[in-house]
């Protein structure tokens, strides 16, 4: 690591960006919108969100050759590399941003352009058309000085980082979780545990810190609480009228993606969850007049966020629960300071998507049943086959069982050319009619 | 020619019944890719592989989006056109994220009468870990399997692992005489022979092998040669057209096909150690998450080996583990001056003409 990169990193922490944070803050009270009228005060902690996530990558900016540079899969251990300082990029959670920047064609069209075909994953063909391109909507990306992805969110991610790893000539560290298909036993987590054990010198070699376990157990401590209290974020929305919608939980979710195991998330989901108590305790709600209330399956379809919010809002349903914003939630009590590598192996290979379909349709049963949900809105997603291979059963299934109505649509995370707004506009409008809306 | 032909064993439908009533054997329709057939065939059971059942796809579509790919859809319609009645159980090795997640909607959603079992081999790259736990899922493979067909016998096992290192000897001489040119086969009897595998048990297998070996050897060198990758050779159409130009496949990196033969066995003597030096010392292949440069270097050197002038890469529509390794091998080939041709398709799509034209004029380039 060079010095002058290390001190022009800390005099950009110290000084630059708070300076921006400032400069930021000022900016934003000059562009004030017009409320609207389907939807209650905007949440106060989303100004604290953005100045976090503005000022990770700003920082992540000047963190090449300052600090290891890691790019993270968002399903991947993170804890286990906190103890080597690494600086941590998400390239999904740049992925969703270029999205919700409506930037996803442009990049993806660019991996087009160098042989990756358009039914591959958007968020992958987005990184890559970053890696071409240079383009981002966060200013520059460092360069990675290893890549850390694990397959318990799809084995897309790792052929993925194994293009870059290519591309980048740099190592590539796949944590390898084998698939809940009945359970997961003592053979599956002895395994892991060892992967683990032989991360560690990989770890050591391209960060030049050694491992610190006293260290990683504070980690595993902070991420627990971090994951839980977002767990308690969450629970909020069981309140009627819900405090938020999950259009801004997807919003929310980066700090728990992005820093996880870090004191910032934990500080920001404190701070998060306070407001929306009293949010509830004072009967406030996300949306003026909620009537309905809806479950969304799948990741988000960046793009069509803020439509998909009003449209929703203006015919009084807010969507109070997903299953992808619980994801970071869910396996987090199997979690332990005591037993750091065994607990985590079971945490990260019991998540929604390494796990059986079965589970699935447990989960989505009891998340309708605690949030009191009326319907769901199912985004079978080109980009996701993890996510969405399965969900025509589910949803007849969740029919036969809860007589809970449901829409699918079909759609791309970031990739809006595959979104018709016909035929979405056509099975929504039959989706409402079935809600009674 | 027709001395080979007559050596063809009967149809498969024909052929699963007489193991059923023969044999006493359990049928397990398994899904593709890797898993250790040895030890279904010492439990007696025959190992039937589901990879392209000629069907027109309906009743999947009801379960299945339509950018999943074919081989994933045409495995569950068989199921739900109801035609693998004759079936005992199913296998589901994890090959990617489709064939995962479409074990778990027949497994958990279909309601069938049947075992279903699931086999997962560790993801490269490598470690020690690695070895270590893929030898422990082959054992509790066998335990869960004991409980629908009894103990293992492991002297049987030995026996099958051996047959398993002589069909691969045997195919391994095959693939070795097309690469000199000295192979009388054409392209779809080539592949039709290989592909006997997917459903023949190694008692049938082996001596027919043995007797294409005997019949096929031939000077055929002079035809042009080029490599085929990818997923497997449908629509077979394309190697009719290859032969119909007088184009030799000279070897392949076809998952089907050459990434799943044995090397020649190590010094384990403990079949289970066996097997799990043959997983580890197969090919490169993008179902293990194998390496970029690693495929690359194996390309490379099959093509310093048989002087092939190109690589058609037989891709199937939607398949995310193919799909992502092509753009970089496909450069890397470009840098060193050889040509290649992507085919994206269906499987069971058949020829269309412009299709035709590419393959011509990729013929050309290389001729």
């Amino acid at each position: 690591m060079s010095l002058v990169r290390n001190l022009r990193y800390h005099f950009m922490k110290d000084l630059g960006s708070p300076a921006l944070m400032r400069f930021s803050r000022a900016t934003r009270k000059r562009r004030s919108r017009q409320p609207n009228p389907n939807f209650g005060p905007p949440l106060e902690a989303s100004a604290r969100l953005k100045e976090i996530m503005t000022r990770h990558y700003f920082l992540s900016r000047y963190a090449e050759g300052a600090k290891p540079v890691a790019w993270v899969s968002s399903g991947a251990p993170v804890e286990l590399l906190r103890p080597f300082d690494f600086y941590t990029v998400y390239p999904e959670n740049h992925g969703a941003l270029c999205g919700a920047q409506k930037m996803g064609p442009e990049l993806c069209s660019v991996a087009e352009e160098h042989g990756y075909h358009q039914d591959l994953c958007s968020y992958a063909r987005i990184d890559l058309g970053h890696y071409f391109s240079r383009k981002t909507p966060a200013g520059k990306l460092p360069k990675p000085d290893l890549l850390f992805a694990s397959n318990n969110i799809c084995q897309t991610v790792v052929y993925w980082y194994k293009a870059l790893a290519h591309y980048w000539q740099i190592p590539l560290i796949l944590f390898d979780t084998p698939y809940n298909f009945e359970e997961i036993n003592g053979i599956d987590i002895a395994y892991m545990v060892r992967q683990f054990e032989e991360m560690i010198p990989t770890l050591e070699k391209v960060s030049g810190r050694r491992f610190n376990y006293r260290k990683f157990q504070g980690i595993i401590r902070i991420a627990k609480e971090a994951s839980n209290t977002w767990g308690e974020v969450l629970d909020t929305m069981k309140a009627r009228p819900a405090p938020m919608t999950i259009f801004d939980a997807f919003g929310h979710l980066a700090p728990i993606v992005s820093l996880r195991g870090l004191p910032v998330a934990l500080e920001y989901y404190r701070t998060l969850l306070g407001e929306l108590k009293e949010r509830v305790d004072r009967g406030m709600g996300a949306i003026t007049n909620e009537h309905k209330r809806l479950m969304w399956d799948n990741i988000a379809i960046w793009y069509k966020m803020r439509d998909l919010s009003n449209l929703f809002a203006a015919r009084g349903m807010n969507f109070v629960t997903a299953t992808y914003t619980n994801a970071w939630a869910e396996t987090i009590p199997y979690m332990a300071e005591s037993r750091p590598f065994e607990s985590m192996a079971k945490t990260y290979s019991l998540v929604i998507l390494n796990n059986n379909l079965n589970h699935r349709l447990g989960l989505m049963e009891r998340l309708i049943k605690e949030f009191q949900v009326d319907g769901l809105v199912i985004h079978s997603a080109r980009s996701c086959k993890p996510y969405s291979v399965g969900q025509y059963d589910l949803r007849r299934l969740l029919m036969q069982r809860l007589g809970v109505p449901s829409v699918v649509i079909e759609a791309d995370i970031t990739d809006s050319r595959a979104y018709s707004e016909e035929q979405a506009r056509i099975r929504m409008e039959a989706f409402f009619e079935a809600m009674g809306v | 020619m027709e001395t080979i032909t007559r050596s063809y064993p009967p149809a498969r439908k024909d052929y699963l019944r007489q193991q059923k009533e023969s044999h006493g054997r359990k049928l397990f329709g398994v899904f593709p890719a890797q898993y250790p057939r040895e030890i279904l065939w010492a439990m007696n059971v025959l190992p039937v592989e589901i990879w392209d059942p000629p069907l027109e796809v309906s009743h999947a579509n009801a379960h299945l989006q339509p950018y999943i790919c074919s081989v994933v859809k045409l495995g569950l319609e068989l199921i739900l056109q109801g035609k693998c009645g004759d079936l005992d159980a199913f296998l589901f090795p994890h090959t990617c994220d489709s064939i995962q997640n479409l074990a778990s909607i027949v497994y958990d959603y279909l309601g069938l009468d049947k075992p279903c079992y699931f086999f997962y081999h560790p993801k490269a790259p490598y470690g020690s870990a690695s070895r270590v736990y893929y030898m422990e899922q082959l054992k509790s493979l066998v335990s869960q399997l004991e409980k629908q067909l009894g103990l293992l016998d492991l002297s049987e096992l030995n026996r099958r692992v051996a047959h398993g290192q002589r069909v691969a000897t045997l195919i391994r001489e095959l693939y070795e005489l097309r690469t000199r040119g000295a192979l009388s086969l054409s392209n779809v009897q080539f592949y039709k022979l290989i592909r006997y595998g997917e459903y023949l048990h190694p008692d049938d297998f082996i001596p027919l092998l043995e007797r294409f070996l005997g019949e096929s050897k031939a000077e055929n060198r002079k035809r042009p040669a080029v490599i085929l990758s990818g997923v497997l050779p449908n629509p077979p159409e394309i190697l009719s057209l290859l032969d119909q130009f007088g184009v030799r496949v000279a070897d392949d990196d076809l998952l089907g096909c050459r990434r799943r033969l044995l090397e020649p066995p190590g010094k384990a003597e403990d079949p289970f150690e066996i097997l799990t030096e043959g997983y580890f010392n197969m090919p490169p292949c993008t179902t293990k998450d194998s390496p970029i440069s690693e495929r690359l270097d194996y390309l490379i050197e099959k093509i310093k080996l048989t002087g092939a002038k190109g690589v058609v890469f037989y891709m199937v529509k939607f398949c995310e583990p193919e799909l992502f390794d092509v753009p970089q091998i496909v450069e890397e080939l470009k840098k060193r001056g050889i040509a290649t041709l992507v085919i994206d398709l269906e499987l069971n799509q058949g020829l269309s003409g412009q299709l035709a034209t590419r393959v011509e004029a990729f013929v050309e380039m290389i001729s």
